[in-house]
């Protein structure tokens, strides 16, 4: 994020500066967990889609630090590189590899997860509905990888974007979880379709084993789950009748918390050096021609 | 295992929505035989183009709810296959055409990458995840068949891909994936042929040409690359995108050598050159071809109709024309003295041009006073007969002017006399004559102006000395009447342009910081009359006229720092008056002129290092030309549609002529909308002549000032640029005033009045911000009538609530009440009127509905006051109140509220005894599957609800009890707000976000 975005301002982001977070998604983390107690019992978990780390943070503090749990495992997946925090496995790979599942259950001792998050979002390209679909492709594929490796009555965190198919995906979930609440925490702007999809209580589906294998597409993976997802290849015909599921919404964090939207005034300003600097873009040797002047302008 | 609840309100008896109109992303385009197609959104549109004239032959919603992001063609030409999103259709193109589309909407259980038809009877379906589907499509009965699924076992996610097939029977798929990758894989024998790694990023786009040889891709990297197939090299790169790109299509030029075509975030359309050995030649570029961001598709035919065609998220679709582009003429001294048989001095240069359109002639004076005419239908170059004393005249200085309609060209000297070439159609030589000048004395000419006006044509000789009167010339067969008109008294006033209007016999002269000077030449004992500084900005760089009525007319003016005006100028007891009626700037660089064409305005002018025309109506840049800046002798000459813009470069005369191919619109075939998403929308309470008056703010930080007819259509007229920053809202006050608000604290005024049934607008006032660096939002305002003009409230996102007095006739805000909430961010706010008092209402993003007694406050000035202890503060959401709408009973308010928590409720306040009360009737908890964004008052206990989850929904609450009458999607994605209008009983809604649709409630 540019430095003269509007973030600068964000009152979240001064905060996470100053408390040492990587990211101010941090806080939308603990804000969930305020109302949903999702880090009470739990030794295992894994952080999919886990750079820059904040989330990892947050859990690295809450399980070793807060809940002096010493033997608890943190497993930190994506694909692009991390900067190692205290007690968390940092694993650089695809989280739709089945040697991924195999790395983080050796992590494990061949244990199954207590938790499982997943705050990623893929780069947008401004056509909702691709957009809206990658981002489902992306919380299929963490979910693929949830139902091979939560224990029963797990949980499961992602990020979500609130748009058209959102009712699908509550649906499908709800098959899978005793219960799936849509919650917004405070941090997470109003402007923003962002929030996160709470699965509590995971509820294997029966008759069907979960299992993640090389050149498998999401729906194939699925097929046969029992979650509600239209099989309609005979004549091709649309599907007119798919599970559509309003889901609950939880607004969480304190209603007195700082507000995400409004803008403060801190009493003097001061330079905040982002503690994590962004990742090597696509675009860098463009960018590189450009400064240089070699980009043909006309 | 139990079935989760149905969302039941994501369908319901929709028939009672109708959709009227929809401008939004144009996500496909296919160029057939004189057709073009166009997946706008849902909607397939198909134009046919005749003899450069081109006309929308069908549009029909084609899929219920995705977009159409790809469009294929059989090759016997007989059916057609649009797919996006998970959707397909396939379509005789004959039905297609006749607005009678066959069979119905198909899917598959993934995202469609492509399509492609094998034959009539099979379509390959390529799918996300690199499969492709092999279905038969023959049945006439839509029992289609999959036969195949087909992949390389290389399932990696896809976001681009196309199918070629080829003439020896293969067929290619080329699969851009998500990370990085083109696999290129064969059909029939499922075997990856190559696996491209060259790019970094997403591939956004993937095309394979027809001989199957080549292949070039695109990709988040901002480059184009070129790889040959045969050996599976990479060829060559183009980088030149400032963002990503999206789209790429092959062609050839006329002498068969590989061309590309490329759009991209950046707006751009870039034609490309192939040439061994060398990286991507760019060999075109059209900059500003769309609004805002992305040219999301588009096509071209090198062969039949020879044009190309770009569709952006602005909505619009453009058809350029192919051939005959980038036609500039270059002539060097040398070439010229070699044309002519003369030998230039050593320091002799190009000096002044100009060009007599209906004889084709250019003539041309150089340094040293050598006159040369050029032909441009003959191209031959004459050197006009001038004795040696003739050309010493115009050592080192000249002017030149035409006078187009009577053939004339004038050439001024240093001592004003006057050169005057009429030019006969057949004569290599014109006629000379000279015009002494006796009135300069010593003093030296400095400007010589031309006007034309109902076949009279003048000229204007201006000298710095303001006792030496100008010296107005007029031009006809039988001589030259001369006649003198007083200097404005004051040294500032350089002329830069003039114009006369016959009507009224007024001459009219700019000059810079934005003055007038205006003559009655009717009446020679008139005085001038000046006009200073009528807005911001330094020179006045052309005065026409827009209209041109008894003792009224309209000039545009154009600054040269952007500015443009339409300016009323009439006569009142003998005294001239003025007044600005419209005003905006052009965030585009200088504008050194401008003119009004079939009711479109367009300007010219420099940015950075080229020239542009634009069409300022269609905001559409009509071409450019690199010409290495303003700073040159340039000259800018058109006539009709088409046009020249003369300059020199390095010492070499440039020619660029613009032949206008498809002249209606300048080929904008569909219009559009903003470029960038719609963040507010309102119509005017009035309507004229079945029409109102419709304005949006968008992301892009422009408003846009609109007419919205009574069939749902949008016609738009100007895209005002003065907010910077982030719009917040737009609402109107009455029919003349409206008011935005944005980030950093940007609250603007705007008026509006109408020029020949042309909504026309100025910046009525700006509230002048709090702060030196604002960075407060002015979330809402509202406003009521009061005295000479409003009450206002604006509120912030520090939580700050104000309350104004603006004064019309002043244009002074009066700051009357300051006080703030809390500290979290106010979202929206009311006024509101209950037994004689005035309250004001807001909702924030702590979910509560807070209310203030505001009765006694309410005054034109005097000291600032604080808000009293609030008379209502009720918790209605659990987070943000997004969209409220109150609705006024007869001793009370029903209020119905929407939330980011997706519930909607229905409240009343009223007051009980002295007691004001705020109850809550009805509440549904999921009243949508996502955010709700705005609500629309639909008169009679209705109201329609917008919300992120693209569902408008009607609700009613007959008794207080709300219920969900209709429901239906919506093409609009991030909906984000609506307004609406009841016209005889029927109710219009206008629906912003990343687009703007109409509906009719039945």
């Amino acid at each position: 994020m540019g430095k003269s975005s509007k973030d600068k301002r964000d009152i979240y982001y001064r905060r996470a500066k100053e408390e040492g977070w990587r990211a101010r998604s941090a806080f939308k983390l603990l804000q969930l967990n305020e109302e949903f107690q999702i880090f009470k019992g739990v030794k295992r978990v894994v952080d999919l889609c886990a750079a820059p780390g904040s989330w990892s943070q947050v859990l690295s503090r809450e399980l070793f630090q807060n809940q002096k749990q010493e033997d608890a495992k943190i497993v930190a997946v994506d694909l692009q590189p991390m900067t190692p925090i205290d007690g968390v496995t940092c694993i650089q790979a695809d989280i739709t590899h089945p040697k991924t599942l195999h790395k983080i259950l050796d992590t494990f001792g061949g244990e199954p997860a207590d938790f499982v998050c997943s705050d990623g979002a893929p780069d947008v390209t401004g056509l909702h509905d691709l957009d809206e679909y990658i981002q489902a492709q992306l919380i299929l594929s963490a979910l693929q990888l949830t139902t091979c490796i939560l224990k029963p009555g797990g949980t499961f965190v992602a990020k979500i974007f609130r748009g058209r198919d959102i009712d699908l995906l509550y649906s499908q979930l709800s098959y899978l979880f005793e219960r799936v609440v849509c919650a917004k925490p405070r941090s997470s702007r109003g402007t923003s379709l962002e929030a996160f999809i709470v699965c509590l209580g995971y509820k294997p589906s029966k008759n069907w084993e979960p299992k993640l294998e090389l050149n498998k597409s999401t729906e194939e993976f699925f097929e046969g789950a029992g979650i509600g997802k239209s099989d309609n290849l005979e004549h091709l015909d649309f599907p007119v009748d798919e599970g559509r599921t309003i889901g609950t919404f939880l607004a969480t964090g304190d209603l007195n918390d700082v507000d995400s939207d409004a803008t403060y005034r801190p009493g003097k300003e001061r330079e905040l050096v982002p503690v994590q600097m962004p990742t090597a873009p696509p675009y860098k040797k463009a960018l590189e021609m450009k400064r240089r002047g070699d980009l043909v302008r006309r | 295992m139990s079935i989760p609840p149905q969302n039941t309100i994501s369908s319901v008896e929709e028939q009672l929505l109708k959709p009227l109109s929809h401008y939004g992303p144009v996500t496909s385009l296919k160029v057939f035989q004189n057709y073009v197609l166009a997946g706008y959104g849902p909607i397939l549109k198909v134009f046919e183009v005749v003899n450069n004239e081109t006309q929308l032959i069908s549009s029909q919603q084609l899929f219920k709810r995705n977009k159409i992001h790809h469009i294929c063609i059989s090759q016997s030409g007989d059916k057609v296959c649009i797919s996006g999103s998970r959707s397909f259709r396939v379509l005789s193109l004959v039905d297609t055409l006749n607005n009678t589309p066959s069979l119905e909407e198909k899917a598959i259980n993934e995202w469609i990458t492509c399509c492609e038809f094998l034959d009539d009877n099979t379509l390959l379906i390529l799918n996300s995840h690199n499969t492709v589907y092999t279905v038969d499509v023959s049945s006439k009965a839509s029992q289609f068949i999959l036969s195949d699924k087909v992949h390389c076992n290389e399932k990696s996610i896809l976001y681009s891909g196309s199918i070629r097939l080829l003439d020896d029977g293969r067929v290619l798929i080329a699969a851009g994936t998500v990370m990085n990758g083109v696999i290129i894989w064969d059909y029939l024998t499922k075997r990856i042929i190559y696996n491209f790694t060259e790019h970094e990023g997403s591939i956004f786009g993937v095309q394979i040409d027809s001989t199957g040889k080549f292949m070039i891709s695109c990709s988040d990297d901002r480059s184009v690359k070129l790889y040959d197939l045969q050996n599976g090299k990479i060829l060559a790169n183009g980088w030149g995108h400032g963002s990503r790109i999206w789209n790429l299509r092959f062609f050839k030029d006329q002498s068969n050598g590989l061309r590309i075509m490329s759009t991209g975030e950046d707006c751009t359309i870039r034609l490309w050159r192939y040439e061994p050995g060398h990286d991507l030649i760019q060999v075109e570029l059209l900059e500003n071809a769309h609004l805002g961001k992305h040219i999301w598709s588009g096509d071209i035919d090198d062969e039949h109709l020879k044009l190309f065609v770009s569709g952006g998220a602005d909505g619009k679709v453009r058809v350029h024309d192919l051939i005959g582009r980038n036609n500039v003429q270059e002539f060097s001294l040398e070439t010229i003295s070699a044309k002519i048989g003369k030998e230039f001095h050593t320091k002799e240069n190009i000096k002044q041009y100009s060009e007599l359109p209906h004889l084709n002639l250019l003539i041309i004076i150089t340094s040293h006073g050598s006159i040369i005419q050029y032909n441009q239908l003959s191209n031959e170059f004459t050197l006009l007969e001038l004795t040696p004393e003739e050309s010493a005249k115009f050592y080192d200085f000249s002017i030149m002017k035409s006078l187009c309609e009577i053939n004339v060209i004038l050439i001024a000297c240093r001592n004003g006399d006057i050169l005057q070439l009429r030019f006969e159609g057949n004569a290599t030589q014109p006629q000379r004559s000279w015009i002494e000048e006796s009135q300069l004395g010593n003093s030296k000419l400095t400007n010589l102006l031309v006007a034309s006006s109902n076949s009279s044509h003048y000229s204007l000789t201006d000298c710095p000395n303001t006792k030496v009167p100008f010296i107005l010339r007029k031009y006809s067969d039988s001589g030259v009447e001369t006649s003198f008109l007083q200097q404005p008294q004051q040294t500032s006033f350089t002329t830069t342009d003039m114009t006369i209007d016959s009507t009224n016999s007024w001459l009219i002269l700019g000059s810079r910081y934005v003055s007038l000077a205006i003559y009655d030449i009717s009446n020679e004992s008139d005085q001038v009359t000046i006009f200073k500084k009528l807005s911001q900005g330094d020179t006045i760089t052309s005065v026409s006229i827009v209209r041109s009525q008894k003792n009224l007319l309209t000039v545009l003016l154009t600054v040269r720092d952007g500015v443009y005006l339409y300016v009323n100028i009439s006569k009142i007891d003998g005294e001239f008056q003025y007044e600005i009626i419209h005003e905006n700037k052009l965030s585009r660089g200088f504008i050194e002129g401008g003119f009004v064409q079939n009711n479109q305005l367009i300007l010219y002018g420099f940015k950075s290092s080229y020239f542009y025309l634009w069409n300022e109506s269609k905001q559409i840049e009509i071409y450019n030309e690199i010409c290495g800046g303003a700073h040159r002798q340039w000259e800018f000459f058109r006539q009709d549609f088409n046009s020249k813009f003369i300059y020199i470069n390095k010492s070499t005369l440039c020619i660029k002529t613009f032949n206008a191919r498809f002249v209606k619109d300048f080929g904008v075939i569909n219009p559009g909308t903003h470029g960038r998403e719609i963040r507010s929308v309102c119509i005017s309470p009035e309507a004229k002549n079945g029409s109102r008056l419709i304005l949006t703010a968008s992301e892009d930080t422009t408003v846009k000032l609109g007419k919205l007819h009574s069939n749902g259509s949008v016609e738009s007229y100007w895209s005002l640029n003065h907010h910077v920053s982030g719009m917040q809202t737009i609402k109107f006050f009455n029919q003349t005033y409206a008011a935005s608000s944005a980030a950093n604290e940007e609250f603007f005024i705007w008026k509006f009045s109408e020029l020949d049934a042309i909504p026309i607008v100025i910046e009525y006032s700006r509230l002048k911000p709090s702060a030196d660096i604002p960075d407060l939002r002015i979330m809402d305002f509202d406003a009521f009538e009061y005295e000479n003009g409003f009450i206002i409230t604006t509120v912030y996102s520090d939580s700050t609530i104000k309350v104004w007095y603006f004064d019309i006739s002043e244009k002074r805000f009066f700051l009357i009440i300051e006080d703030r909430y809390t500290t979290c961010c106010i979202l929206n706010v009311n006024f509101l009127f209950l037994n004689n008092r005035v309250l004001l209402q807001i909702g924030a993003t702590d979910g509560h509905l807070s209310i203030w007694d505001i009765t006694n406050k309410v005054a034109t000035g005097g000291e600032v006051k604080s808000l009293d202890e609030m008379i209502i503060k009720q918790q209605l959401h659990q987070n943000g109140i997004k969209a409220i709408l109150p609705v006024k009973q007869a001793g009370s308010y029903e209020i119905i509220t929407g939330g980011d928590d997706n519930a909607l409720i229905l409240s009343t306040l009223a007051f009980d005894q002295e007691k004001l009360k705020l109850e809550v009737k009805s509440f549904i908890e999921k009243a949508a599957s996502s955010t709700i964004t705005s609500i629309s008052s639909s008169g009679d206990a209705k109201f329609l609800v917008t919300s992120v989850d693209q569902i408008v929904r009607c609700w009613s609450y007959k008794n207080y009890e709300l219920s969900c009458e209709s429901a239906r999607y919506t093409t609009i994605a991030d909906t984000g707000c609506s307004d609406s209008v009841i016209d005889d009983g029927q109710v219009i809604l206008a629906i912003g976000g990343a687009g703007l649709s109409t509906w009719k409630l039945a």
